[in-house]
Order: C-alpha cells, then sequence, then structure tokens
C-alpha cells in the first residue's frame, strides 16, 4: 500500500525585499525557502497511517523544483518517508499552480498509489489548487481541507471531516484512491531533528525529468497554465494611526478609545 | 462566449452572504449588455430564489441536485454542464472551502482561465486582469488569461459589496447531467466545545495572537479583557494549541465578528485567515512589537510596542 | 632488654590454635567476599560504554589525593560536616593502618624475614596515636549521629520532588536504615575497640610492662580502672577480652566484607570519581560520535563506565539538592534523585551475570530507577550541582545525554520545539531575519565595522538577545560606546553570526548546535582579529570551551574583563562615581562555568558603588532559571519561577537602590520578576555596562547664569 505526499518548498519574504526588474516576481536573493507548513501536516498524517498499519505501507514524498528542494524532501525522509522523488526542467520555470498538477499527476500516474495527500494551499501563494487538480487530472474523487481522517490501509473508502467556515465540521465518507488536501491541526507534526535529517540523506532522492514521467514542455510553463504573471507588486499599505510614547502614553489613549465606544453604545 | 455566470453558495437550508458579494464583484465586471445570472445548486434550490432576487441578478437558475449539500463530483458536474450550455465568459465563485473541494478540477477539465482568492478583478484594454496577493499577503499579484475563451475566478469574502436593493429577474431551471457521487456527506458537526462564549454577538472584543509566548500568560489577558469588559478572543495558533477553547478563535475557520464594533488585537500578526474573520469591524486597534505587522493594514489605530507593557498599564486604568 | 623495650601486645595471646585458625578462615572469607563484590561492580561499570580519560594519571591521582586529604570538599557549605568527616576518616584511617601495620609484622615480616619492630617505644608511640584516633572516629561519628537525627538538615530530607505518593519508590526508607546502620556499626565498632582494650587491661594486670605502661592508651587505661571500680575481676576481664574479641573481629570483617554491596563502597568509590573527574564537565559537553547510531542516552549502558562509577559515588549528601535552582521552585527535579534512580536502575539490571535485554535497560519513564521526561525538561544546566559535589558526579552531562534522545524523539514542549525549528531557519531564537542581526547599530550615531569586511582588533561577538530584544539592544549601544570612548578597534559580524549554540546544545539538539557552531566557526575563521569579546555569557562558554572541539580555538574575553582593563590602562575614566547601594547577581555562564567572579566586582568597586553580596552568590549563586533551554519552555502556570525567588532574596537587602546582572538573558529575566513580585518601585534591574557609561558620562553642568 503506497500513499504519495505532494510536498512545496515554499518561500517567504526577506526584509526590505525588492521586486525584479521585469516586475514579474521578488529578486531571488530575498526569498528564504522552507517547506510548506501544510505538508508537516500532510506528511505526518500519512506517517500515522503507516506507522499503525499492520500491513507494510510506502509514503513517497514527490515535489517539483530544482535541486534546493531537495533540502526539504531530506526534512520529509527524516520524518519518516521512505522515498522521495523530485521532478524538474528548466521549462517549468513560469507555471502556474496548474501546470504543477499536471506534472504531480504524471509521477502519480507513475507511482499509483491508493491515496494521495496535498496540502489544502502553501504559505506563499495560497492558491489552495493543486491537489484538487490533480485529483481532476487523475480522475480520482477527492475532498479538501480534511481536519480529520480515519483510513484502514487498502479499504475501499475513507471518512473524514471538512473544515468548514465558522468552526463547522462536515463528516464525508468518500471512496478510494482519493485526493485529499490536508489542513492544518489534523495532528501535531514530529519533530525531526538535524541528525535525523543528515542520517536521512542515506536514503536516496530519484530527480526525474519530464520525460521520465511522460510529458513534454508544452503540458508546463506558461503552456501548460491556466494564468499569467502580469505585474507583481509592493501594495500601499493602510495606514493606522500609530500612537506615540510610552506604554503609559499608548495605554490611557487605549482607554480613552475604549471609554469613547462605552459612551457611545451606553 | 458572453455574460457572466454566478455561482451562488448556500449550506444548511441558507443562502452565504458571498453569494450577493459575487453578484456585486460580477456587477463591477460586466460590459454593456451582458447579462448576470446566478445559479444555485441544492435538491430544493426553489427556496434561495427570493433570497437572490437583488438588482444586478438578471436570472436565477436552479439547478435541481441529489444531495442538499455540496459534493465535489456533483457540483463538478453541473456547474461545467452549465458552463458548456451557457458558454459564460467569465465564471464567479466564491473562494470557500466548498469551492477548494472541486474549482480547480473543474477548471483543469475545461481548460478555462482560473486564478483563486481574487480580490480585485477589471478589464484592462479588453482583457480580463485578476489581482491577488503573493508571498504570504505581502505582495499583490496581477494575473491573466491570454488564450482563454472563459475564465473561472474564485472571489475573496468580505471584499465586494453585496447589492442592496431587491429585483425581480427571471427564473430558469437547468437539468443537470446525472452524476455517480464518489463521496457522500453525513452530518455536521458544531464545533463549540468548551464554553458558550457567542464571539459573533460580542461588541467588544479583545483578542490575542502567538505574541503572548506562553499559556502562562494567558490569565493576564483574560483579566484584562474582563477589566476593560471585553470578550477575550484569540487567533488560530492559541486555540490550536488548546490554550483557549476553539470557541474563542476568531477567523476563517474559526468565528466571524459580526457584531463587534471595537476590536482589540494584541501579538495577532494579521494572517490572511485571521482577517478574514475581524477585517470589517469598524475601529481596531492592533498592539505589537513588530512594526511591519499585516495587523496594521487593516487597524485604525496601532501601537508598535510590548504587549504586556501595554496590558499592564491598560490595566492599572481600568 | 628493659621493660619498656619488651612491652608489645601478644596477638591471639590464649587463644587455641582451632580458633586461630577459623579466625583466619572467617578472615580470608571476609576478604573473598569483599573482592567478589569489587568484581561484580567493576563488571557493572566495564558493561557502560567506553571512555578515554585525558591528562596524566600520575596527576589525577595527585589531585585526588590532596582533595581527599585536605577534605576540602567536604567543607564546602558545610563546616560541620567538613570537620566531623575529617575525624571520621582520619581517625578511621589511622586505626586501619594501624591494623595494616601489625598485619605485615605478624603475617608477613616476621615468619618470613624475622624482622620485628611493633614493641617498646614504638608499639607505646603507636598505642597512643590509635587511641587518639579513636576517639576522633567516636567524636566525628557521634556529631553525624547528632546532624542526622536532630538538626533536621533540609538536604538530608529524602522526599523527593520527582515522584509523587504512592509510586513504589517515592518513599526510600532503605536509605534511612542503611545510612544508621553504618553509623552504629563504625560506633560500635570504636567503642568495641575501647571495652576491648580495657578488658585486656583489666586480664593483664598482674602483668608489670602491661599495666605500668597503660597510661599510653588513656581511653582503655581509664576504662579499666573503670571497670576494675565496678568490681571486674582480672578472670572476668579475660573472659570479657576474649568475647569482645569476636565480637569486635567479626563485625570488623562483616563490615569489609560488605563493602561494596553498601555505602561504605563510597571510600573507593568517591575517590576514584574524583581521580576521573573533567573540571569542565558541564562547560564542554561531549560531541555524539559519528558512528554512534542513536544520539543521547536511552539504555542505561550508554553511559560510560565514568558516570555508572559516578553513580556509585553519590553518597547521598543532598548538596546538590539543596542547590538546585528548579528544586527550590517545586520543579519535579533534584539531581541527587536522578543519580539515585540511575544508581538503583544500574543496580537492579547490570550486577547479574547476564546483561539483560535492551528493552528492559530503558531509562526513560515513570518506573522505578527511571527518569521522567519533566524531570530532565526541569533542568537549567546551572551546574550549580556538579560545582558543588563532593565526590565529583557530573549531573548535567548525564541529563544533556538523555534530552538528546528526548530531542530524537521529538518529546519536547511543542513551544521548543518551535523555537528550535526557528533557529534552524533563521539562526536566531527571534525568528528575525537574518540581514536584521546588526540594525540594532543603525540607532548609533557613528558606523559599527563589518568584521566580514575589514580587520579589526577585537570582534564582538553580540548573540541573539543582545541583538534582537529591543531592552537588551539598548545595552548593546552603550557597549557600541563605550568601545568607542576607550579607542577599541571594534566590530561585528552582522548577518554572518548565528546563534551560537550554547543553550541549544544544552537542550540535547546536538545537530542544530554542529550546524551552528560550524556556521559561526567559518565565520570567525573568515575574519581578521586578534581576539573576542562577548556581552553574552552563554556565548561566552561555549566559544571559550566547546568551539575548540570544532576547529575554533580564539582568546575571548567577557566584557567586565575587557571593561576592566580599559579603566587600568586609563582608556576609560570615572567621571561621575555613582554611590548606588547595588547587588551583583552572578551569571551562572560567567561565574561558576568559567570562575569569572571578580572582574565585575572590581568594575563596580572602581565606579564607586557599594556591593552588598547576597547570600547565594559567586559559585553559589542561584540561577534566573532561563538556562538549558528553559527560555524556551512554559513555565507552569502558578509556579514560583526561579527568577523570583532570587529577586525575593535581593529584596532583603535594605537600601538596594539597584540589582545588577552582566548578562541579557538575566536583564530580561529579573526585570520580569521585580514586576512580578510587587518590587517595581524599590530598587531596578541594571545591566552593569549601563552603570559603567552613567559614570564615564560627564554630568552635564548647569549653564552659568551670566
Amino acid at each position: 500500500m503506497k500513499i504519495l505526499v505532494a510536498v512545496k518548498q515554499v518561500a517567504a519574504l526577506d526584509e526590505d525585499f525588492e521586486i525584479r526588474a521585469d516586475g514579474r516576481d521578488v529578486e531571488e536573493d530575498f526569498l528564504i525557502r522552507d517547506l510548506n507548513e501544510w505538508d508537516d501536516f500532510s506528511l505526518e498524517e500519512a506517517v500515522k497511517i503507516k506507522e499503525a498499519a499492520s500491513e507494510p505501507v510506502e509514503v513517497v514524498a514527490v515535489s517539483v523544483g530544482p535541486e534546493e528542494v531537495d533540502e526539504s524532501l531530506r526534512k520529509c525522509l527524516a520524518k519518516g518517508a521512505d522515498r522521495a522523488v523530485r521532478i524538474w526542467d528548466a521549462a517549468v520555470e513560469g507555471s502556474d499552480s496548474i501546470a504543477i498538477a499536471r506534472i504531480l499527476a504524471a509521477a502519480a500516474k507513475r507511482e499509483a498509489p491508493n491515496l494521495l495527500f496535498a496540502g489544502v494551499q502553501s504559505s506563499d501563494q495560497s492558491f489552495a489548487s493543486t491537489g484538487i487538480a490533480v485529483a481532476g487530472l487523475l480522475g480520482w474523487p477527492h475532498a479538501a481541507v480534511v481536519s480529520a481522517l480515519t483510513y484502514s490501509p487498502g479499504a475501499k473508502t475513507a471518512v473524514l471531516r471538512r473544515e468548514l467556515e465558522g468552526g463547522l465540521l462536515h463528516e464525508v465518507e468518500i471512496q478510494c484512491p482519493a485526493v485529499l488536501t490536508i489542513q492544518l491541526g489534523i495532528n501535531t507534526p514530529r519533530y525531526a531533528s538535524l541528525r535525523s535529517i543528515k542520517q536521512a540523506a542515506a536514503k536516496p532522492i530519484e530527480v526525474l525529468s519530464l520525460a521520465d514521467v511522460g510529458l513534454n514542455t508544452g503540458a508546463v510553463g506558461e503552456a501548460g497554465s491556466l494564468s499569467r504573471v502580469r505585474r507583481m507588486y509592493i501594495p500601499e499599505r493602510g495606514r493606522a494611526q500609530i500612537i506615540e510614547g510610552d506604554a503609559a502614553a499608548q495605554a490611557a489613549r487605549l482607554a480613552e478609545i475604549i471609554r469613547e465606544f462605552k459612551g457611545a453604545s451606553a | 462566449m458572453s455574460g457572466i455566470l454566478v455561482i451562488a453558495e448556500q449550506r444548511r437550508g441558507e443562502l452565504r452572504p458571498i453569494s450577493l458579494e459575487l453578484v456585486g464583484a460580477a456587477i463591477g465586471l460586466e460590459r454593456a449588455g451582458e447579462e448576470v445570472a446566478v445559479a444555485i445548486l441544492s435538491d430544493s434550490p426553489d427556496r434561495f430564489v427570493s433570497p437572490l432576487s437583488v438588482s444586478g441578478v438578471d436570472e436565477i437558475v436552479t439547478v435541481k441536485t441529489a444531495s442538499p449539500e455540496f459534493d465535489p463530483d456533483a457540483f463538478e458536474s453541473a456547474v461545467g454542464a452549465l458552463i458548456a450550455a451557457r458558454t459564460p465568459d467569465i465564471v464567479l465563485a466564491a473562494h470557500s472551502v466548498d469551492s477548494f473541494g472541486y474549482a480547480a478540477a473543474l477548471a483543469t477539465r475545461l481548460g478555462l482561465g482560473f486564478a483563486t482568492d481574487v480580490f480585485k478583478a477589471e478589464r484592462i484594454d479588453g482583457e480580463l486582469v485578476a489581482t491577488r496577493g503573493g508571498y504570504g499577503q505581502k505582495v499583490n499579484v496581477e494575473v491573466d488569461f491570454p488564450g482563454r475563451a472563459a475564465v473561472l475566478l474564485c472571489i475573496r469574502g468580505n471584499v465586494f459589496k453585496p447589492p442592496e436593493q431587491s429585483a425581480a429577474p427571471r427564473v430558469t431551471s437547468f437539468e443537470a447531467p446525472p452524476v455517480m457521487s464518489r463521496s457522500k456527506g453525513r452530518e455536521f458537526i458544531e464545533l463549540s466545545a468548551g464554553d458558550d462564549v457567542d464571539m459573533t454577538a460580542a461588541e467588544f472584543i479583545l483578542t490575542i495572537g502567538r505574541g503572548i509566548g506562553e499559556e502562562s500568560k494567558v490569565p493576564q489577558f483574560r483579566e484584562l479583557a474582563d477589566a476593560v469588559g471585553a470578550t477575550l478572543g484569540c487567533s488560530r495558533p492559541i486555540a490550536d494549541a488548546g490554550w483557549l477553547p476553539k470557541s474563542r478563535q476568531v477567523g476563517q475557520s474559526g468565528k466571524t465578528a459580526s457584531a463587534c464594533k471595537l476590536y482589540i488585537a494584541m501579538g495577532v500578526s494579521g494572517a490572511i485567515q485571521h482577517l478574514a474573520g475581524m477585517k470589517h469591524v469598524g475601529t481596531i486597534v492592533a498592539v505589537n512589537t513588530d512594526a511591519e505587522a499585516s495587523i496594521f493594514g487593516v487597524a485604525k489605530y496601532g501601537i508598535v510596542g510590548d504587549i504586556f507593557e501595554v496590558a499592564d498599564e491598560l490595566r492599572k486604568l481600568f | 632488654m628493659s621493660r619498656t623495650d619488651a612491652v608489645t601486645r601478644i596477638l591471639f595471646e590464649a587463644f587455641g590454635k582451632a580458633e586461630v585458625r577459623l579466625f583466619y578462615l572467617i578472615g580470608y572469607a571476609a576478604i573473598a567476599v569483599f573482592f567478589y563484590g569489587v568484581y561484580v561492580q567493576v563488571r557493572k561499570y566495564r558493561r557502560g560504554a567506553a571512555l578515554k580519560l585525558d591528562g596524566g594519571l600520575w596527576k589525577r591521582l595527585g589531585d585526588m589525593v590532596s582533595a581527599v586529604l585536605s577534605h576540602r570538599t567536604i567543607d564546602r557549605r558545610d563546616r560541620g560536616a567538613g570537620g566531623a568527616h575529617r575525624l571520621i576518616f582520619y581517625g578511621f584511617m589511622l586505626l586501619f593502618a594501624g591494623t595494616a601495620t601489625i598485619t605485615l609484622e605478624y603475617d608477613i615480616l616476621e615468619p618470613l624475614f624475622g624482622i620485628r619492630f611493633w614493641y617498646g617505644e614504638f608499639y607505646l608511640v603507636f598505642s597512643l596515636v590509635l587511641d587518639v584516633a579513636g576517639v576522633a572516629l567516636i567524636a566525628g561519628l557521634l556529631y553525624m549521629m547528632y546532624r542526622r537525627g536532630w538538626m533536621r538538615l533540609p538536604k538530608l530530607d529524602y522526599a523527593r520532588p520527582d515522584r509523587v505518593p504512592g509510586d513504589p519508590d517515592f518513599n526510600r526508607p532503605q536509605y534511612r536504615r542503611e545510612d544508621w546502620a553504618f553509623l552504629w556499626i563504625l560506633l560500635i565498632i570504636g567503642v568495641t575497640g575501647y571495652v576491648l582494650e580495657a578488658a585486656r587491661l583489666v586480664w593483664l594486670q598482674d602483668r608489670a610492662d602491661i599495666w605500668d605502661t597503660r597510661w599510653w592508651s588513656p581511653v582503655g587505661a581509664a576504662m579499666a580502672d573503670g571497670l576494675r571500680a565496678l568490681g571486674l575481676s582480672a578472670h572476668a576481664g579475660g573472659e570479657l577480652r576474649h568475647g569482645l574479641w569476636w565480637f569486635h573481629g567479626l563485625i570488623a570483617l562483616a563490615l569489609i566484607a560488605l563493602i561494596p554491596f553498601t555505602k561504605v563502597k563510597h571510600i573507593f568509590t568517591a575517590a576514584a570519581s574524583l581521580m576521573v573527574r573533567d573540571p569542565l564537565a558541564a562547560q564542554r559537553l561531549p560531541r555524539v560520535p559519528e558512528s554512534q547510531a542513536e544520539a543521547g542516552a536511552a539504555k542505561i549502558t550508554d553511559f560510560n563506565w565514568k558516570q555508572l562509577l559516578n553513580l556509585d559515588a553519590c553518597t547521598k549528601c543532598g548538596r546538590c539538592h539543596e542547590a538546585c535552582p528548579a528544586r527550590a521552585v517545586g520543579a519535579p527535579l533534584s539531581p541527587r534523585d536522578v543519580i539515585l534512580s540511575l544508581r538503583e536502575f544500574a543496580k537492579a539490571t547490570l550486577e547479574s551475570g547476564e546483561v539483560p535485554k535492551a528493552a528492559e535497560l530503558d531509562i526513560h519513564g515513570k518506573a522505578p530507577g527511571q527518569v521522567a521526561m519533566e524531570t530532565l525538561w526541569s533542568c537549567r544546566t546551572c551546574m550549580a550541582c556538579v560545582e558543588i559535589c563532593p565526590v565529583a558526579v557530573e549531573h548535567v552531562p548525564i541529563i544533556v545525554q538523555m534530552r538528546r534522545k528526548l530531542v530524537e524523539d521529538g518529546a519536547m514542549d511543542p513551544l521548543l520545539t518551535k523555537t528550535l525549528q526557528t533557529i534552524h531557519k533563521t539562526g536566531n531564537s527571534f525568528g528575525e531575519s537574518k540581514r536584521k542581526r546588526g540594525s540594532w547599530s543603525k540607532a548609533l550615531p557613528f558606523p559599527v565595522k563589518d568584521a566580514r569586511k575589514e580587520p579589526v582588533d577585537v570582534l564582538w561577538f553580540v548573540g541573539d538577545y543582545a541583538s534582537f530584544d529591543p531592552r537588551n539592544q539598548k545595552v548593546s549601544q552603550l557597549f557600541a560606546t563605550l568601545l568607542r570612548e576607550a579607542g577599541v578597534d571594534f566590530g561585528i559580524l552582522y548577518d554572518g553570526e548565528s546563534n551560537a549554540g550554547n543553550d541549544v546544545r544544552r537542550v540535547g539538539e546536538e545537530g542544530l548546535y554542529e550546524v551552528l557552531a560550524t556556521a559561526n566557526v567559518n565565520a570567525l575563521s573568515s575574519a581578521s582579529f586578534k581576539s573576542i569579546v562577548t556581552t553574552d555569557p552563554h556565548s561566552f562558554n561555549t566559544i571559550r570551551n566547546e568551539y575548540p572541539d570544532f576547529g575554533g580555538k580564539y582568546e575571548i574575553q567577557h566584557y567586565t574583563t575587557l571593561l576592566k582593563q580599559s579603566f587600568a590602562e586609563g582608556r576609560l575614566r570615572v567621571a561621575n562615581p555613582l554611590k548606588y547601594r547595588v547587588t551583583f547577581h552572578d551569571p551562572c555562564h560567567l561565574g561558576r562555568f568559567n570562575k569569572g567572579y571578580e572582574a565585575p566586582r572590581e568594575l563596580l568597586a572602581l565606579l564607586g558603588c557599594e556591593l552588598v553580596e547576597m547570600g547565594r552568590c559567586r559559585a553559589n549563586s542561584f540561577c534566573c532559571g532561563a538556562g538549558g533551554g528553559r527560555i524556551w519552555i512554559p513555565d507552569p502556570v502558578g509556579a514560583e519561577k526561579p527568577a523570583q525567588n532570587r529577586i525575593k532574596e535581593a529584596a532583603a537587602i535594605p537600601g538596594l537602590e539597584v540589582y545588577v546582572v552582566s548578562c541579557p538573558k538575566d536583564l530580561t529575566m529579573f526585570e520580569d520578576a521585580v514586576k512580578t513580585t510587587g518590587n517595581e518601585g524599590k530598587f531596578v534591574v541594571k545591566e552593569l555596562i549601563e552603570l559603567v557609561r552613567e559614570a564615564t558620562v560627564a554630568r552635564t553642568v548647569a549653564a552659568v547664569s551670566a
């Protein structure tokens, strides 16, 4: 039984970042990379299923990206993934989440897992689309924003809960194999000590090209995307009126605001 | 290809407010002579005709589905058929949990232009341009859809104004093709375990976030909230850690501070999911050590300082 | 021969040959049991991991002998115990040496070589010395009985904070039984020795050479007179002597046989422990060898032989229990009980013929002999325990090695997990961008050199708190100003500096520590400087003592030394003396860890402050509670924090104006504690740098009116 976990190495912005000359992205230098927060949870969920199972379950982490992504894949291996696969080709540049999904779907066809997990969204671009787009391409049953999951390896169905707006949960029974996008808080991701990450270097990361997963360059990049970035810019920030002074002065002004409000609503 | 198709949302027999916000967005996008149609999917869609009868809506399309609630296969099939039959050039859906469940699959299958969490949409030189956030909402990104005949946009909630006036649009029905659903919705579960505070009714809220550091600091703020007469709320990390019950969480997957008029956020950075629950509040005061925190972008007043010091000083005054 | 020449004690006088043979048989049996016991103990130690000691064995032996003979480690913080133990030790040693001397002549020299010396004047002086030794022994024992039974010392209270009533090993009545049994047996041996002596004198009163010289054994002689006065006849004396001889002999032989099985073994284990001590045990933690499969101590056999020996050296004196700041505020940690639990565990598992399976050797948990997670995480790694232990038990490395296992398993408070991940990502515990590390210097009216780009004389290793915490940033700015005033050519590493790693290592995340240390050593090695100065004692400790293991050996000073030098060389001058009444809190990592007690005090004196010491000062300074990663672990709600306990101690000083610290974590912890203990307005917490700056700035003179 195999669970494929699609992970993304996201980029956060460093201090005083700058927009690239072509105006369509941030300067590379100011990007700090790390494993997507949601993927900690989806990977942990897969490893939990593996550890609770009486039969062998293989957890495979897959990601699309250049060599630096290996660092995040190694973290996944340290946290309990058995294998890792990375797909990259220069043509992938400029892909939106849908083009990435095409690559992940091709990898999924190659791996033939019983379950495919992805995070609900990534902390950088928050498309919240990739996982479900993969499901569409595979033609698999799917559910998004899963905050609780009950599944026995190899079973025909799984029972899950979708986390809806406003603190409501919706329980659903879904046929398997299925694609599930996993929400924060579904479990407590384990800590991967640096030693275990270093030791995970012994587990290999398979690097594949587009051809290896049966895709041509027309399926990815801008050609394979459903949107295109025209312009990226730093927005005008809403301006809050800053209350100056030391803590006592600030608190005094705040107390005034509170009393005004209470007076108005009295 | 013409016309704007809005996919309304309902849950447990109630029309979700974002449905009307989508109409507001559609009105902003429609060209002369273009029609705005709103589709509603439900096992008894007729009951939503009245709340959907607002100005700007030219047609309400009722689609009968097998289940009263959201089902990914049913929605993907029905909306796909609607698009194929009616050939709108823009489809507006909510950027919501339900949409997460099917929109990307649908767009991929039909080859639609696609963008999510869109908070601004306009036509520039005849081309549809949508604006969304990037890099954790720190930048704005304009996207377009070259060569796409139709575009599906998932619109962010609490951004577009819903139309206020009622109207009398024509009502048609659409027969969705039969579909084999591969998932079965069961029950809804309310998560208000913990205490019975109703954040949605509170007029004055004091929210604490990650900035408080550790659980042992919570009593101090609980006491402060009591002293100033506010209801104590929290952001997601606090509820996830179990320091306060989930019923006190304000945000997208928590509660919306619907009745709130004064909101004090202490040690809250302003993640987009939290903002979704409170940025509409009339008077927001943010207290944070980080002058760059996103919360200051929606706050009316800002205090850049140590939340414990400010809390101490404020306590003395009540 | 004169009468005094001939006087001696005839051994086994009036004993039958069978009796003597029986005695020797029992004697050999006792010795055999003793050696068997030693074999079992040594076999237990050898079942631990290997360890190579550094330093010459002769030097170690010399240091140990000097420590033991001077008794300086037992004197510390308990002069009474020190004095009484000296009496017991020297008394016992002399008596033992006496017996050995007799045996030497009787069993070896005389039969083999015909040499005799134990007679005449030698014999008489010998008898006197041993009588005095016996008095010393008994006096020492009586004091110890009084100390244990009546003084009710808290450190002798065996109540343990890491178990609750109801746990099978909560009460340890066997400890108390053993303690008293030991005292009583020694006392009985001592007292019966005198009565035996007296009885013999009564028995042999008719032998002039013996009776006339009896006052060379004053106690025995006095008792003999007493016994005679009570009507004891010579014959009865003989009977008494015979019986007592066996009684005394058997108990003494039993004691010898039981040495390796009871607390009496501390005679050897304590000495051995002192001999194999690592004076930098807590300051320089051991690396995890690459070859080792698992990091950290999961099984009792993961400890090395020295650590297993440490466990046996412990004499339950309770000094570590008393000194521990975690225990003082009610945390479930007593260093004494960690050692004793592990000792019992080792005894239960490693003293039989076969070593049990690995699953039975797990030392983590709540079963008897195991150590719980909460206990291990309570430790502040302040090394108060290691520093005060009279027998050189090294508690801190044991705790850290057990923490390494917890880290591998992810068994940590979520806040700590997050902090470690943050440090890994951004190189600092605040989660701030690396680029902001030097931002505090932008507020200064002069530029601070970038030591990555140009050579400097002094490289200032700033540290996380001093770089990112707003309160400490102000102190950094003042220090930069002072350096400039003193004409020091200095620079900082800006983004090239990462968290020095001292606390990451003590949390047990050795892998992350290696990453940090390697990064810093690389940054330092690419820079050009003569020495390093730091305002952070934690960074000071790890750079000075641990970085050499990672290829980085540098000359490093804490700022107090550099400032002191600047004053001494006239580069800084006191423009207005501060007349504050102050107290000084010795930071753990500067004071206890690196013996840096004097420089801050000399500075305070230079500044004109009146220093009033707290009771727990210098080596006994009471940790602020932030060490060992505890600043990243939430404190239990409602419990007293070590910093509060410490501030209350300071608040008892009448007229105290300033509580002086010289560590950024101390500044943070104590300012918070002053507020939460209700001492705001009574005295302030100031960094020594702030006082130095205050004193070196000339007071602006009011404008002279026209």
